[in-house]
């Protein structure tokens, strides 16, 4: 999972709650969701998924203003969605997702995707053969023409503990031959046969998952000559004094003296400026950057509540940070065809210790699904336009949404009223052994929960009062959220329950939203990302059954199914799914990235 | 005097040692939360973490980590590195410093020329009009959140925001080498937002600290020798009087120095309030322990230098 953007203005920001909320939840709005589709009371303009990615008019310079900075702009170390909107459009991954779709992969560096059909996927899908475009070079002044060996080194390096890669670990290391103990050398199950063939032999059959996990930005080439002194740096300096392009924009100065001091400031600003050696021609795929901008200039810092009426207001801006309560607000009366809603931008929801009483209960955990009031948190959070109840785990925008059940969710009686139902509650309270339908065992219950922000501490009161409803003690210690995470992450700290807690898939895999955060694979003493400590054998078999499965429709169904079991045993509680709003000038030309929280898109926007 | 300056330097070396020691206790004995974790992500495996913690130091007890620590400040000027950026923290705050120190001194310099005039106007015309208004004006200054102070301002006067829009607004900041003419176009709000809210608390304490003066025995044997009301008032008066405001500068322009958060993060001037504020967003404890230490430092220094400022003007002070 990698980081979201957050939005934190210091200026207190007016609490909204839209009023179009009245409209309606859409959770009985039918069970499509395969992408941003049109569920919300959108005004024209407003729905991302409507987006055109062609007709832009080149030239220009765009000015992006963000109160928050880059973390890392070399590819083996970038997760973070800030992050992507630059890396992407400085790197060429092997594949890329089209930016008006959360599903459909496309070729960028890789000829064409492997598939079993055109000898991709091989040996029962267990070897993935990748074949790269020729004639694709590095930006000066590196200007060499990009291999197979390079996107090989750029994958090996992901090992790197100077790199820090935070996804090596989920989808290579136990994938890839020969990758389980690699710190960043050769692999043996990375191959190049010759300068534009790369084969990948695995351990099991989970080609389609490895194939979706080469879209993100660690399989972007880099030449070894350059990176690997600067790898020897603890951390790697790769990224922070050099970096080398090879997509349609380079930083500023990259080309002279090797260096992109010139062009970026860590935590100031960062010029994106035309790659000289890009070619159009150097794509097969649907994914073909326009590239209109001539320029992109970065801004950061600032606070969120002053950048977005300057965005709404000027020219030529985009708000890259998530816009404030107050900026929605303004938008969708004001200028409605300045802001979108991005659905399938993550889920939150609470987890509950399954490992220890009283959770470990699987009635009592139905019985606090069913009271616990999903609405009432949708309306803290900003109203329908920034969330809808959430229904199971796999969220809208991925394979399996649908059949998990779409938007209503699976049927089961503690899932179908959203805005809690203290009755059916207290039938599952009665069923675990406590008559009156209220809990009267001892103890208290430890709820942690995030300080960060109005919204926050409301959440965390509709949950401590849901929870006092069905007569639990309930402790809840609110902090900061970085402190929230790290005790729900640690199994030793014994926590009971984890409100709002929020997760990002990296790519259109369920994989990547059940298997960390449900597996009992994903326990460790010390951190997990499974914060309820989720050990349910069950569960981990069909997960395990879904991840092998090659067949992408096959694999949707029984991801599908996995979901439902997860709901059936109400190993945690969905609160949302969300939607992410993004803000723009009224002459830009706005492309964002459905599947990266509707983050805008420098390949494709153009100014108007 | 020379005895008195090293007592005072002394002190505030003790002072910052003492500073230094309590914020390491707060990030890295105490921290909320566990800066391998923060540092190593999500995904991380155990042996990644192991290594951060090695990298960090933190395999250490922690006393061996706060004299590393200390001995690192001392003899390297070594902060640590950042968590988020990965950069030495002090470079960090190389970098943002100039442009605190524009804020700051430009700003003090402008609450020091309109809050002392006005606090003595004030105090010599007691209860006339002019005292009255200033009073009134000064105490909307001083009752207005910087903040909103400044948001009002932006709405009221920046460029592609404001009703009256003629001034560069958030983000227009620039350094003074790169162009010097906009680099002051660009602070003539920040200043004001915090010179008008310091200026009238400036003239309040002034004010008040002159009537008092003026009320004192040796005001009347001044006058009795015949000494003219403009001498007695600047002579007598304002320098007994301006000591207890001196002493409130050096700890106001110390503070800021260390960073003016609200206002560098509303204007977007990248200075140390704003780095400082990024720090905390991202629980990045190497910086933010960087940014204190400095904080405290400016403040320590400021007030020796207040102090000696203060022996000068007070004699009384050296004896003591």
């Amino acid at each position: 999972m990698r980081l979201r953007r957050s939005a934190t203005a210091i200026a207190a920001a007016g609490f909204l709650t839209l009023a179009v909320a009245a409209c309606g939840s859409s959770s009985s709005g039918g069970s499509s969701g395969s992408s941003a589709t049109v569920k919300l009371p959108l005004k024209a303009g407003e729905n991302a998924a409507s987006e055109s990615i062609t007709g832009g008019k080149q030239g220009g310079t765009l000015q992006v203003l963000s109160s928050e900075g880059f973390q890392h702009l070399d590819p083996g170390s970038s997760y973070f969605a800030i992050d992507y909107g630059a890396v992407y459009v400085t790197q060429r991954p092997l594949f890329v997702f089209m930016p008006n779709s959360q599903t459909e992969l496309s070729p960028d560096l890789a000829k064409e995707i492997p598939t079993a059909s055109n000898g991709g996927i091989t040996n029962g899908g267990k070897t993935v053969t990748i074949h790269i475009q020729p004639n694709v070079k590095y930006a000066p002044p590196v200007n060499r023409t990009v291999t197979s060996q390079d996107v090989a080194y750029a994958i090996e390096r992901m090992a790197d503990p100077n790199v820090g890669n935070g996804y090596w670990t989920s989808y290579f290391a136990n994938a890839i031959v020969g990758a389980a103990k690699a710190k960043g050398g050769p692999i043996s199950g990375i191959q190049t046969p010759n300068p534009t063939t790369l084969v990948i032999h695995l351990t099991g059959t989970v080609a389609n998952t490895v194939i979706q996990a080469l879209s993100l930005p660690g399989s972007a080439p880099v030449p070894k000559s350059v990176v690997a002194p600067l790898d020897k740096h603890a951390p790697t300096n790769f990224g922070v004094t050099q970096l080398t392009a090879t997509g349609p924009y380079m930083i500023q100065g990259e080309d002279k003296a090797n260096s992109i001091a010139s062009g970026y400031t860590a935590g100031k600003s960062l010029t994106l400026v035309r790659n000289p050696n890009w070619s159009a021609s150097t794509y097969t795929g649907p994914y073909k950057p326009p590239a209109y901008l001539n320029q992109i200039n970065i801004s950061i810092g600032g606070d969120p509540s002053v950048i977005g009426p300057q965005v709404l207001k000027g020219k030529n801006m985009v708000e890259y940070d998530t816009p404030t309560h107050a900026t929605v607000q303004e938008a969708y009366q004001r200028y409605p065809s300045q802001i979108t809603f991005t659905t399938g931008a993550g889920d939150h929801y609470m987890t509950l210790n399954n490992s220890k009483p009283p959770f470990n209960n699987v009635n009592i955990r139905r019985a606090v699904y069913a009271n616990l009031n999903r609405d009432a948190i949708i309306k803290e959070k900003g109203g329908v336009l920034t969330g809808e109840p959430g229904t199971h785990f796999v969220y809208p925008g991925t394979a399996g949404f649908d059949q998990a059940g779409g938007y209503p969710g699976p049927n089961y009686p503690w899932n179908a009223h959203t805005s809690g139902d203290l009755a059916v509650a207290k039938q599952y309270m009665k069923k675990a052994g406590y008559p009156s339908g209220k809990y009267t065992g001892n103890g208290t219950v430890t709820v942690v929960a995030s300080n960060n922000g109005q919204d926050e501490l409301a959440i965390n009161q509709i949950v401590k009062q849901d929870l006092t409803q069905l007569g639990f003690k309930v402790n809840l210690a609110q902090v900061d959220q970085s402190v929230m995470y790290t005790k729900c992450q640690n199994p030793k700290q014994e926590v009971d329950a984890c409100p709002d807690g929020g997760w990002l898939r990296d790519f259109n895999d369920p994989f990547s939203i059940l298997y960390p955060t449900l597996s009992s694979a994903a326990i460790t003493p010390t951190v997990t990302n499974n914060f309820g400590l989720v050990k349910n054998a069950t569960l981990d078999s069909m997960m395990q059954k879904a991840h092998t499965e090659v067949d992408p429709t096959k694999a949707a169904q029984l991801w599908g199914q996995a979901d439902r079991y997860a709901v059936n045993q109400a190993v945690s509680v969905p609160e949302d799914f969300d939607n992410q709003p993004n803000a723009f000038a009224s002459n830009v030309k706005w492309v964002g990235d459905l599947w990266n929280e509707g983050s805008v898109n420098f390949a494709y926007t153009s100014l108007k | 005097m020379a005895a008195f300056v090293i007592r005072r330097i002394l002190w505030g070396i003790v002072t910052l040692v003492a500073v230094i020691f309590v914020t390491f206790l707060l990030f890295r004995i105490f921290p909320g939360a566990d800066p391998v974790t923060l540092l190593a992500g999500k995904g991380a495996t155990p042996e990644r973490e192991r290594f951060i913690r090695q990298e960090l130091g933190l395999n250490h007890s922690w006393i061996v980590q706060f004299w590393l620590y200390l001995k690192g400040i001392v003899l390297h000027g070594n902060l640590g590195f950042s968590f988020f950026t990965e950069r030495p923290v002090l470079g960090e705050i190389t970098a943002a410093l100039p442009a605190t120190v524009s804020l700051t001194v430009g700003a003090a310099v402008l609450w020091f020329v309109i809050g002392i005039p006005v606090g003595i106007l004030s105090a010599i015309r007691r209860g006339s009009i002019w005292d009255r208004a200033a009073m009134t004006v000064s105490l909307t200054f001083v009752s207005m959140p910087v903040f909103w102070f400044a948001l009002i301002l932006i709405y009221l006067f920046a460029k592609s925001l404001g009703l009256v829009s003629f001034l560069p607004g958030p983000g227009s900041y620039v350094g003074l080498t790169a162009d010097p003419v906009h680099w002051f176009t660009s602070l003539i709000l920040p200043w004001l937002v915090l010179a008008l809210t310091q200026a009238a608390i400036y003239s309040r304490l002034l004010r008040g600290s002159l009537l008092d003066a003026m009320g004192e025995d040796y005001i009347r044997t001044a006058r009795a020798k015949g000494l003219r009301e403009r001498t007695v008032i600047m002579k007598h008066g304002v320098r007994s009087a301006i000591t207890p405001v001196l002493t409130v500068f050096g700890i106001d322009l110390g503070g800021l120095l260390g960073g003016a958060v609200i206002t560098e993060k509303i204007f977007s001037i990248h200075g140390v309030g704003l780095l400082n504020i990024t720090a905390i967003g991202n629980s990045d404890f190497p910086v933010i322990q960087g940014t204190t230490v400095l904080a405290a430092a400016f403040v320590v220094i400021a007030n020796i230098v207040v102090d000696i400022l203060y022996a000068y003007v007070d004699p009384r002070v050296r004896v003591q």
